[in-house]
C-alpha cells in the first residue's frame, strides 16, 4: 500500500471550525473521514467530532490487520457513529441532537470503498477526469437529478445548503455507498465539506488532477477561501495520490522504500539544521531571560502608570 | 509514503499553567493561537510553539509527538520562537502587542500575550464596500508608527508587516501582532527555520541576501500595508516586481480620490530599490501627520494620533 496524503481543515471567516477530518490505517487498510457539523443546529462541531472518534475507533479495532467485510464495516461504523452523537447529546444534556454530514472511504488491498451521509463529497480522479464522486443529500441535488433545476442554478439556490439526511438526527441516516472499485495507480481520492467544492464545483477536478496533492491542495484551498470571499465557509479536506507499488518498484529504485504502515513520516527536516543542539539548561536559560524582560518592562509600565 | 498532518489544537477547558484553554483562534504553519482565560478570569492569546512538520499532535493526545531526527529541526524553530518572545518582551509600547508570560509545558513552549478585543486591519478593509478615507489612513498609519519606531529603536525588524498583522482595538488604536518573523537587526545569529514572508508585503531584499534587511524593509511593507487598504488586495510581489513591475502606482491609480501627498507617500515607501525609500519611521511619519491643507489639518491628525 503505497499513497501520498494531505489533510488540512481551515475555518474560513466562520466564528467555528465545525468540520473534522481524519484518517488511520493498518498494513492493509486506510481508513479516510471528513465530518461537517452542522451550523443550523447547536454544536455541530460536537457532532462531527464524535463521529470521527466513532469511526476512528471501530476502524482500529476491526482492522486487524484487515477488515473482514469492507462494506459491512461502513455500514456499521456509521451506524455506530450516529448512536454515539445520540449518546453525546444525552450525556450533556442537550435539547435539540447536533447533526454533522459524514464521508468515510476505505482501501484495502488496492480496492475502494466509500459510503456519505449529507452533502460532503468523495471523488475518485483518473485520468484527469471525474470517474466517480456521491451525490449529496441536499433538496437542490434532488431538483437537478429531476430535471427542475439546472446545476448552475443549484449553485445560486436559496436552499443549497439544505440537506435531507446526517448523523445525529431524530430520523434514521440514509447511507449511500459505492460499488467495490479497484484503484489503479496514479488515481487521486479526494473527500471534502461544501465549504471546499461549493466555490470551486467544475474547478476541482481540474486542479487536482495530475498534481502531487501535497501542493495542489493547499493552493487549491486558497483558491476556494478567494472565491467565497467574505462568507467562506470552513473548508475541509483529505486528498490522496494512489502509487501502485508495483509500478513503483520498476520506475523507483531501492532509495525510495515503502515505509512500514505504522508510522507517520514527515517532510524531511533541512540538513544543514541538524548541527542546532539546544540543551533542557539552554532552554531554561532564555525561558527565564525572557521572563525577566517582561517583569523589568511591566515594572517599567507601571512605574510610568502611576 | 509521505503524510502532512495538521496538529490538533489543546481542547477547550484544558488547564494549560495557571490558564484554561477556552479555544483556538488561530493556526499557522509554526504555532497554534488559543484564547485562555487566566486564574483571575482575565482573557489571554496564547501562542503555543507546534511547528507542523516536526511535531505532531495526535487527535486527543495533549504531548506533541517529536521524533528524534526533527529534534535539531525543532529547537532551531524553538530558538526563533525565543527571539520572538525576547523582541517583544522588551518592548512596552500600546501599539506593539504585549507579552505577559513565558513558560515551558507539554514538551514546547508557550508565549502569553494581552488579548485585544477588535478585529484585524484586513478584516477592516475588506468589511468596508466604501473607500477608506484618507484621515483614517493618516490616522492609523501615524500611530502604527508610533509602534514601529519603538521596535526599530530595540533595534528589532518586524519582518512581516501586512494588515492581518495589525490589530485595530475596539477604540480604533492599532496595535503590531505576530513578531513571528522578526530578527534582531546587526545580530548574525543561525538562519531562521524558514525565513516566513508574505508576498505583496515582502520588500525585494528578503527574497534575497539577508545581510540587506533594515528598517526600509519594514517601511516596504508599511507602504504595501497602505497601497492594500486602498486596492481591497494584495499588491503584485515585488520579486515579480523586480522582473516586471505591473504595480500601477497609487499616485496613478487613486489620483484626486486622495492627496497627492498621501498618495506619494505610500509609492515613496514602495520602491524597489531600498535606497529611494524613506529611510527611518520617523522620515515616513513626518509626511503622514503633515497633510496637506495647512497647519489646522495638520493639528487634527496630530491630536487624534497622541491621544
Amino acid at each position: 500500500m503505497k499513497f501520498t496524503i494531505y489533510q488540512e481543515s481551515r475555518i474560513g471567516t466562520r466564528a467555528l471550525n465545525q468540520d473534522r477530518v481524519a484518517y488511520c490505517y493498518s498494513r492493509d487498510a486506510l481508513l479516510l473521514l471528513v465530518a461537517d457539523g452542522m451550523g443550523g443546529h447547536a454544536h455541530g462541531e460536537v457532532a462531527a467530532q464524535v463521529a470521527v472518534n466513532a469511526i476512528a475507533t471501530f476502524f482500529q479495532q476491526e482492522a486487524k490487520p484487515n477488515l473482514p467485510d469492507p462494506m459491512f464495516f461502513l455500514s456499521a461504523a456509521l451506524e455506530a457513529a450516529h448512536q454515539a452523537i445520540h449518546e453525546e447529546a444525552a450525556r450533556q444534556g442537550l435539547s435539540d441532537s447536533p447533526r454533522t454530514t459524514c464521508v468515510v472511504c476505505v482501501v484495502q488491498h488496492d480496492v475502494a470503498y466509500w459510503a456519505h451521509v449529507g452533502d460532503s463529497r468523495f471523488y475518485l480522479i483518473r485520468d484527469g477526469r471525474v470517474l466517480s464522486q456521491t451525490r449529496d443529500h441536499s433538496l437542490v441535488q434532488t431538483l437537478v437529478d429531476s430535471g427542475s433545476i439546472t446545476a448552475e442554478q443549484a449553485r445560486q439556490h436559496p436552499a443549497r445548503n439544505r440537506i435531507f439526511s446526517c448523523l445525529g438526527g431524530t430520523q434514521t441516516p440514509q447511507i449511500d455507498f459505492s460499488r467495490k472499485t479497484p484503484l489503479r495507480d496514479g488515481d487521486q481520492l479526494v473527500l471534502c465539506t461544501d465549504g471546499v467544492w461549493g466555490p470551486l464545483e467544475t474547478d476541482l477536478c481540474a486542479q487536482i488532477a495530475h498534481t502531487n496533492v501535497m501542493t495542489s491542495v493547499p493552493r487549491m484551498l486558497d483558491e476556494a477561501e478567494r472565491r467565497a470571499g467574505k462568507s467562506s465557509d470552513n473548508l475541509s479536506i483529505i486528498a490522496i495520490n494512489w502509487e501502485d507499488d508495483e509500478v513503483q518498484a520498476l520506475t523507483c529504485n531501492s532509495d525510495m522504500p515503502t515505509m512500514p504502515m505504522d508510522v507517520y513520516t514527515m517532510p524531511p527536516a533541512n540538513s544543514t539544521q541538524a548541527v542546532n543542539k539546544l540543551s533542557d539548561d539552554e532552554i531554561e536559560e532564555a525561558i527565564e531571560e525572557i521572563r525577566n524582560s517582561i517583569r523589568l518592562s511591566t515594572f517599567t509600565r507601571n512605574q510610568e502608570d502611576t | 509514503m509521505t503524510t502532512t498532518q495538521i496538529n490538533h489544537a489543546l481542547p477547550p477547558g484544558f488547564q494549560l499553567d495557571r490558564y484554561r484553554i477556552e479555544r483556538q483562534i488561530s493556526l499557522g504553519g509554526f504555532s497554534i493561537v488559543y484564547l485562555a482565560y487566566d486564574d483571575n478570569e482575565t482573557p489571554v492569546a496564547i501562542k503555543e510553539y507546534l511547528p507542523n512538520t516536526l511535531a505532531l499532535r495526535a487527535e486527543g493526545a495533549i504531548l506533541p509527538e517529536i521524533r528524534d531526527e526533527h529534534r535539531a529541526a525543532f529547537n532551531h524553530g524553538l530558538k526563533c520562537f525565543f527571539e520572538e518572545g525576547r523582541a517583544l518582551a522588551r518592548l512596552n509600547h500600546p501599539n506593539v502587542v504585549r507579552v505577559l508570560n513565558f513558560f515551558r509545558a507539554n514538551a514546547t513552549v508557550y508565549m502569553v500575550m494581552q488579548y485585544e478585543e477588535g478585529h484585524t486591519l484586513r478584516e477592516h478593509v475588506m468589511k468596508k464596500t466604501g473607500k477608506v478615507s484618507e484621515n483614517f489612513m493618516r490616522i492609523v498609519f501615524s500611530r502604527l508608527l508610533n509602534g514601529l519606531r519603538e521596535v526599530h529603536t530595540q533595534r528589532i525588524l518586524h519582518l512581516d508587516i501586512k494588515p492581518s498583522n495589525i490589530y485595530l482595538r475596539t477604540d480604533g488604536n492599532p496595535v503590531l501582532l505576530d513578531f513571528g518573523a522578526s530578527r534582531q537587526a546587526l545580530e548574525n545569529d543561525a538562519p531562521s527555520l524558514r525565513p516566513t514572508y508574505t508576498p505583496g508585503f515582502a520588500a525585494p531584499e528578503q527574497y534575497e541576501a539577508q545581510d540587506t534587511l533594515g528598517p526600509w524593509t519594514d517601511i516596504y511593507a508599511i507602504g504595501a500595508t497602505m497601497y492594500a487598504c486602498l486596492a481591497h488586495s494584495s499588491p503584485p510581489a515585488s520579486n515579480q516586481r523586480v522582473e516586471n513591475d505591473t504595480l500601477v502606482p497609487a499616485a496613478r491609480r487613486w489620483q484626486g480620490k486622495y492627496s497627492e501627498q498621501l498618495l506619494g507617500t505610500i509609492d515613496w515607501c514602495m520602491q524597489i530599490d531600498r535606497q529611494k525609500r524613506p529611510m527611518s519611521v520617523f522620515a515616513l511619519q513626518k509626511n503622514l501627520m503633515d497633510p496637506p491643507g495647512g497647519k489646522q489639518a495638520a493639528r487634527r491628525v496630530r491630536d487624534k494620533t497622541q491621544s
